[in-house]
């Protein structure tokens, strides 16, 4: 994802702003984030970045079912 | 409650259905009816539009034949895998996450158009995330989902109800406008053998 990205995102349960933790940016690309987290300023809930691409789903809907 | 209504089997329903989408899909929401659908906005290249449930991205193909950018959210990430195919998994032109419908991860008054085709008949509750979609659009900015016509025939509308959401024009004017919605209205669409398979409506958030 890239890093103005930020702007729009917000926290899916209270809707606060996210803060960008552990941010590993792409060889080729400075503002292009390849894995990291986005941590909500308000409840601290946090949402993984991975291979570029946030996961927002809330922390209910996060675990993918055994298949 | 439909099957489906429960995510949990939602996912893993999509995780084998991801598999034939593209080939089954034309049947009940083909290009000519996309292209329709899509007649309905106010398009321009610079236009901000979210496609909500984007699945395997044959909305965001459409989508992207108007505008240079979508932001694309699903909660599968096994139907967001043949998006990769299609788009490359890093924006632009498309800016893929993972999310919830009823619960989007978008500031309020972000884009100006919120669209969602095939993706409807599988939240537990529609009004949830149709409010969600006229919070994160702009003043004025448009809606548009696409959704499955309840059928008329008695033995398959049983069937449909036991499987997933379906709604008619006054239950889909009743849910919009119970959303927040303004100007909404309706539209039939459907393959020729079945012209009114489909159910499309549009509003706009208010001034």
């Amino acid at each position: 994802m890239n890093e103005s990205l930020l702007e729009i995102l917000c926290c899916p349960l209270d809707k606060h702003e996210l803060e960008l933790e552990d941010a590993e940016y792409a060889a080729d690309d400075d503002e292009e984030i390849v894995d990291g987290a986005l941590s909500c300023s308000e409840c601290g809930e946090r949402y993984p970045i991975e291979d570029g691409i946030p996961n927002l789903l809330p922390p209910d809907m996060r675990e993918e079912t055994p298949a | 409650m439909g099957v489906l209504e429960n995510k949990a089997r939602a996912r893993l329903f999509y995780k084998y259905l991801s598999k034939v989408y593209d080939q089954v899909n034309p049947f009940i929401w083909n290009e000519q009816m996309r292209s329709e659908a899509l007649s309905l906005l106010d398009l321009e290249a610079e236009t901000t539009v979210l496609d909500v449930g984007c699945g395997t991205g044959f909305a965001t193909e459409g989508l992207l034949e108007h505008v240079d950018e979508v932001h694309a959210l699903d909660q599968s990430e096994h139907q967001l895998e043949q998006a990769y195919e299609k788009f490359g998994k890093r924006g632009p032109p498309v800016h893929f996450h993972r999310g919830d419908a009823e619960r989007l991860p978008f500031g309020t008054d972000t884009f100006d158009v919120v669209w969602s085709s095939g993706s409807i008949e599988y939240w537990p509750n529609p009004i949830l995330a149709l409010r969600e979609f006229r919070r994160v659009l702009k003043p004025g900015g448009q809606v548009l989902v696409v959704g499955p016509n309840y059928p008329d025939n008695v033995l398959a509308g049983k069937l449909a109800d036991s499987i997933m959401l379906f709604y008619d024009e006054y239950e889909a004017d009743r849910m919009f406008k119970e959303a927040g919605f303004e100007d909404v209205k309706h539209l039939f669409q459907g393959p020729s053998y079945d012209p009114d398979v489909a159910i499309t409506t549009i509003g706009r958030a208010p001034e």
